[in-house]
């Protein structure tokens, strides 16, 4: 059976709000979160579809670490298929994840980077499958019985082939979009392009909105308008996660939320989710509690050079 | 007066002792270890390496500092160039990645290593997930492996959960036999597996069967700390050396590159007051 054909989007006006972006993720939906660890992840969007209590998602991906712990959290998760999540050094195991993982609540099905990558180009190619040599002797097979092993035709080598993986939707934080929905990423894309390509919808947030012409100057197209379904400009949109050149990562505020998440889902209800996600009607509201203007400046500080930068990431700022 | 370094950077240099020059190496996130170890190899005995940093997938970058994540654009500052996360496990899968560093909440006798989860498939204890480590372990034609937490105490009712371990209970990162005791290299992979295992008590290769080996303890740690806390028996080298702390001029390095002292994250508190004497 060939997959599917996968639509293109020629509207020349995609700007849509964030709520009208967040409608469009359906109860399980096949999600690929964009960005990675602790940079520009879709984390307004994310916030938005937790308050419309969307339920049963997949996600697939590579390394991450907030989004899908806040996901983990708000309910929304059925199955993760990530490659990690967790907070590296810095805060350690992601506490959300860890608990829906443990309780049955959420479907732990692991994957890896280079598997993942292959799964979305067979999609990207609208080919059934993808073969690898790697992850034969491993314990992934048998997490996964989709998996199936082949004798190579031409060398006889025996390889894996792991199916393709076109997700539903793919949500995407960009530096900059245009009103089409062109995209510009700065900085490592990292899945974002490899997501736009294989998935039959995308649903992006951007810092700013800007003129067409003005894309070039900014580093180019990323992702064509015609994979990008609808498009939202959503300042500090992935805030707590960093979207540079506007702001880094937000160290503190993590901090905030790894010693609610750290204590029990019932205080990470009562002190995060109730304060800013479902005690917090929409992103104006969500950037109110987190400190406004002096918080954005705070974090576009980065940029007065690496003194600057360094301060950020003190232990003593997070007291 | 006597001069010291840390355990970290007792480490850091014996992870950057096992990079050569002129080969292409990666290292992975949540790992401040190696990305420094890293960037000593390439300032000092490896300046033709290809320093490809982890999730930013930058090109031989040059940080103002080691931030506190990985994917921040601190990191791949300087970078000639930057790869696509695609790029960067095609080198793998073509034979390009000379080394790569891996590690485990569970390492067994053969190398292999567990960041899945404690008990499958029924999971007692879900862990964060090997990122592109299980591929990588495949593909890399060097792998060195290290790990912070080798001592393994009695908790508090008495039970002990060994680091290093008979056997994984499930295998993120390939080491030299399956689970079903099948040698690795039967299996036709690129890579060669698991070179090196670092930790802090001591320094480890793999014997012709990819059986561990301790090579090397520490000025301060024995051969019967090795045996005390690892629950199966290493292979002991003819000659147990000792490991050598880094020149001082490494240790300066290291202390410019993380000003912030990451990478004492990684250290457990009571090996951060350990102490060698450095010249």
């Amino acid at each position: 059976m060939p997959t599917r054909s996968r639509p293109i989007y020629t509207d020349p006006d995609k700007r849509k709000t964030l709520d009208d972006l967040a409608s469009l993720v359906t109860d399980g939906a096949v999600v690929a979160v964009g960005g990675g660890l602790s940079s520009r992840e879709p984390m307004a969007l994310l916030r938005a579809i937790l308050r419309r209590r969307v339920t049963g998602l997949t996600v697939v991906g590579s390394a991450h670490g907030i989004d899908i712990d806040l996901m983990c959290a708000g309910g929304a998760l059925s199955r993760s298929s990530e490659s990690y999540i967790g907070f590296e050094q810095d805060f350690g195991q992601a506490p959300n994840y860890r608990r829906a993982i443990e309780s049955g609540a959420v479907k732990a099905d692991d994957s890896c980077c280079y598997t993942l990558v292959q799964q979305l180009r067979a999609a990207i190619q609208g080919l059934p499958f993808m073969p690898m040599r790697s992850a034969r002797g491993t314990s992934f097979p048998s997490l996964h019985p989709e998996y199936r092993q082949m004798v190579c035709p031409f060398t006889g080598e025996e390889l894996l082939l792991v199916p393709a993986i076109e997700p539903d939707v793919a949500l995407i934080h960009a530096q900059y979009g245009d009103a089409r929905g062109n995209l510009v990423i700065q900085g490592p894309p990292v899945a974002d392009l490899l997501f736009a390509k294989a998935s039959r919808v995308v649903l992006a947030t951007v810092e700013e909105i800007v003129p067409t012409q003005r894309l070039g100057e900014l580093g180019g197209i990323s992702i064509p308008y015609f994979y990008v379904t609808a498009v939202s400009e959503v300042p500090m949109g992935a805030h707590p996660t960093a979207c540079y050149p506007f702001y880094a990562y937000d160290r503190p505020h993590t901090a905030l939320y790894y010693e609610a998440a750290r204590k029990g889902l019932d205080v990470f209800s009562a002190e995060y989710l109730d304060v800013f996600i479902h005690g917090s009607p929409d992103h104006a509201d969500y950037l109110a509690r987190i400190g406004g203007e002096a918080t954005r400046k705070r974090l576009a500080s980065w940029s007065n050079g690496p003194e600057a930068w360094k301060l950020l990431y003190l232990d003593e700022a997070m007291a | 007066m006597t001069i010291t370094c840390g355990l970290g950077e007792m480490m850091i240099a014996a992870l950057a002792r096992t990079i050569e020059d002129g080969t292409l190496v990666f290292h992975g996130f949540g790992s401040p270890l190696i990305q420094l170890a890293m960037h000593v190899a390439k300032r000092t005995h490896a300046p033709r390496m290809v320093l490809v940093a982890g999730a930013t997938y930058g090109i031989d970058p040059d940080p103002p500092f080691l931030a506190p994540t990985t994917n921040d654009w601190v990191m791949d500052r300087g970078a000639s160039s930057a790869l696509d996360i695609e790029d960067l496990f095609d080198l793998a899968a073509s034979g390009r990645l000379g080394r790569m560093f891996l590690s485990g909440l569970q390492i067994d006798k053969w190398g292999n290593c567990n960041v899945t989860a404690l008990g499958y498939p029924d999971i007692k204890l879900k862990l964060p997930g090997g990122g592109g480590g299980c591929n990588l372990s495949c593909d890399a034609a060097h792998v060195t492996l290290w790990t912070t937490a080798h001592r393994s105490p009695a908790d508090a009712k008495g039970q002990r959960r060994f680091r290093l371990i008979e056997d994984c209970d499930f295998i993120t990162n390939l080491g030299h036999r399956t689970r079903d005791g099948r040698p690795a290299r039967e299996l036709g992979h690129r890579g060669n597996g698991p070179q090196w295992l670092v930790t802090e008590l001591g320094l480890f290769d793999f014997d012709a069967e990819g059986h561990m080996r301790l090579k090397a303890v520490y000025p301060d740690t024995s051969i019967q700390d090795i045996l005390e806390n690892t629950e199966f028996e290493p292979k002991l080298a003819d000659n147990i050396e000792t490991i050598p702390a880094p020149d001082r001029s490494i240790v300066q390095l290291i202390r410019r590159l993380d000003p912030l002292a990451v990478h004492q994250k990684e250290i457990r508190a009571d090996d951060l007051r350990r102490g060698f004497v450095i010249v």
